[in-house]
């Protein structure tokens, strides 16, 4: 589903990672580990075509998406639900849903999904996502990214300022798309629910990948267990 | 006082009108177009030749309407590529001094080709009477396309996938992207857009008094301070903010004197900015 090799990105000649390569399966949810500053989020912004590449290949379904601006992306069947969510504060929350399927009209099939998966957001249909609570914008972020029905999700730390009930939920809306058949690739700083959730991980230290295995391997390496999983 | 109130409203109209196509290319795209007026008034000028050559009145507006969304489809695709690639308050400034450029050539080539060049679409027919009060029918006439468009701007923001489109890309740029949405040419339509609406402020002008080749910097200047005032990128502050100066300048004029009339204007948008620096229905933090 998606190869990445040799990949590096930064900003202005700074490469933040470098030589980054990975992979995901079909049908898999994969983590990246790491902690605050490791370059998650500008491995994953560029991969998504938000920020510049610098070097590598990201191959989605066979071809190489790297360098091409997100809404393209985007198009091809790669949803992003970034950080920093980019909702649209003035805007309802069926206008979200409704712009996750542009072009195409919404399809009513994909909005009972949605809507099923995140019952919250059925009650708030009118309301402006400026005033939902961070849990409720996060579900509304990753379901305007299902809007488009896409082959591969990529979150970048979807738990980040939520509360530990909150990010159960995240995860567990994530495990029924999985099970639905949905490819997963998410970046976490909370360590513990990422693997307790994936099927396989990576390790990001200052930009590069160090360590790599199944969620059991990683949580039995003692690296990650004192370094991630506060366990000494 | 029910008169002046109507003639604010009437002038009020005429002044959302005017800023409606700047703001949202400034919400939008950050960009700046001081050649707005002219816009406006190449727009009139491919109107009053259109009729000169024996075009009627009607068709001749649709000529005019067309060739101001082809002069923001040029200024898209020429001009401002080099802006583009900028972000922010380099994008801002780099916009204004090249519209300027593009304002003044386009004066200095009027004034030079055709300097005694006006239209005025004359409404034929006695006045209307309003409330008790008789309106010119060329003013009822352009409140009622102002009006209409101001509608159809509504209905297309607010029902159109496309306009929500372009709310998201003013909401967020970056989350626009994210649902496929390519900021590039959403931007591209806004600038025909607002050259459509630069023309229908020409041809509303023109129908209360003649709108001559010098007319363009006044056009903008006053497109700019309603802008300021409903805040910058919002439509429906534009209408907000066109409507309470509109009435505001009528009164002033009325109770202090013409002369007087654009201080106060300038006073109650400064005033606004005090209180609001956002404007009154601003986008931007």
């Amino acid at each position: 589903m998606l190869e990445v090799r040799g990949f590096s990105a930064g900003y202005q000649g700074n490469d933040v990672v470098r030589d980054i390569s990975f992979h995901v399966e079909k049908g898999e949810a994969v983590m990246i580990i790491g902690s605050n500053g490791a370059g998650k989020t500008t491995l994953f912004r560029a991969m998504c075509g938000l920020a510049p590449a610098s070097a590598g290949e990201v191959l989605f379904k066979g071809d190489d998406i790297a360098g091409l601006p997100a809404q393209r992306i985007v198009r091809r069947g790669l949803g992003f639900v970034p950080a920093e969510r980019h909702l649209f504060p003035r805007m309802t929350v069926q206008d979200h849903l409704s712009l996750g399927a542009y072009p195409k009209r919404p399809d009513e099939e994909t909005m009972k999904i949605v809507l099923d998966l995140f019952p919250r957001l059925a009650e708030r249909r009118r309301q402006h996502a400026g005033t939902m609570s961070g849990g409720e914008q996060q579900m509304l972020a990753m379901g305007r990214a299902l809007m488009s029905r896409p082959r591969l999700l990529v979150l970048d730390e979807p738990t980040t300022g939520l509360s530990p009930k909150l990010a159960h939920e995240a995860y567990a809306a994530l495990d029924v798309l999985k099970r639905d058949g949905l490819t997963i690739l998410v970046a976490e700083q909370q360590v513990p629910l990422a693997m307790a959730y994936s099927d396989r991980g990576y390790v990001l230290e200052n930009g590069v990948i160090t360590l790599e295995g199944t969620s059991e391997a990683l949580a039995a390496d003692p690296r990650v267990r004192s370094a991630y999983l506060g366990v000494t | 006082m029910t008169a002046n109130i109507l003639d604010g409203l009437v002038l009020g109209l005429q002044y959302g009108l005017l800023a409606a196509g700047l703001t949202l290319v400034y919400g939008l795209g950050g960009v700046l177009n001081l050649a707005y007026g002219q816009m406006a008034v190449v727009s009139a000028m491919v109107v009053a030749f259109a009729m000169e050559a024996g075009i009627p009145a009607v068709p001749a507006v649709i000529l005019g309407l067309i060739g101001g969304g082809l002069f923001g489809l040029v200024l898209d695709s020429t001009l401002l590529r080099p802006v583009y690639r900028l972000q922010g308050e380099a994008r801002v400034l780099l916009s204004l001094l090249l519209s300027l450029g593009v304002a003044f050539i386009v004066d200095g080539f009027l004034n030079w080709r055709f300097p005694l060049k006006a239209l005025s679409l004359t409404i034929t027919g006695g006045p209307v009477e309003v409330l008790g009060v008789p309106m010119r029918r060329g003013s009822m006439w352009a409140s009622a396309i102002a009006l209409a468009t101001f509608g159809g701007l509504f209905a297309f923001f607010r029902f159109t996938a496309l306009g929500k489109a372009v709310r998201s890309v003013i909401e967020d740029e970056e989350g626009a992207k994210l649902v496929g949405i390519d900021p590039r040419r959403i931007l591209r339509l806004i600038l025909i857009l607002s050259g459509v609406l630069a023309a229908l402020v020409a041809v509303t002008q023109s129908m209360s008094r003649p709108v001559n080749v010098a007319a363009g910097f006044s056009i903008t200047v006053f497109a700019i301070i309603v802008t300021v005032v409903g805040g910058l990128g919002s439509a429906p502050g534009a209408f907000l903010a066109g409507i309470i100066l509109g009435i505001v300048s009528s009164i002033a004029a009325s109770s202090i004197g013409t002369f007087l009339s654009l201080v106060i204007l300038l006073a109650v948008a400064a005033l606004t900015i005090l209180l609001r620096p956002a404007g009154l229905l601003g986008v931007r933090e």
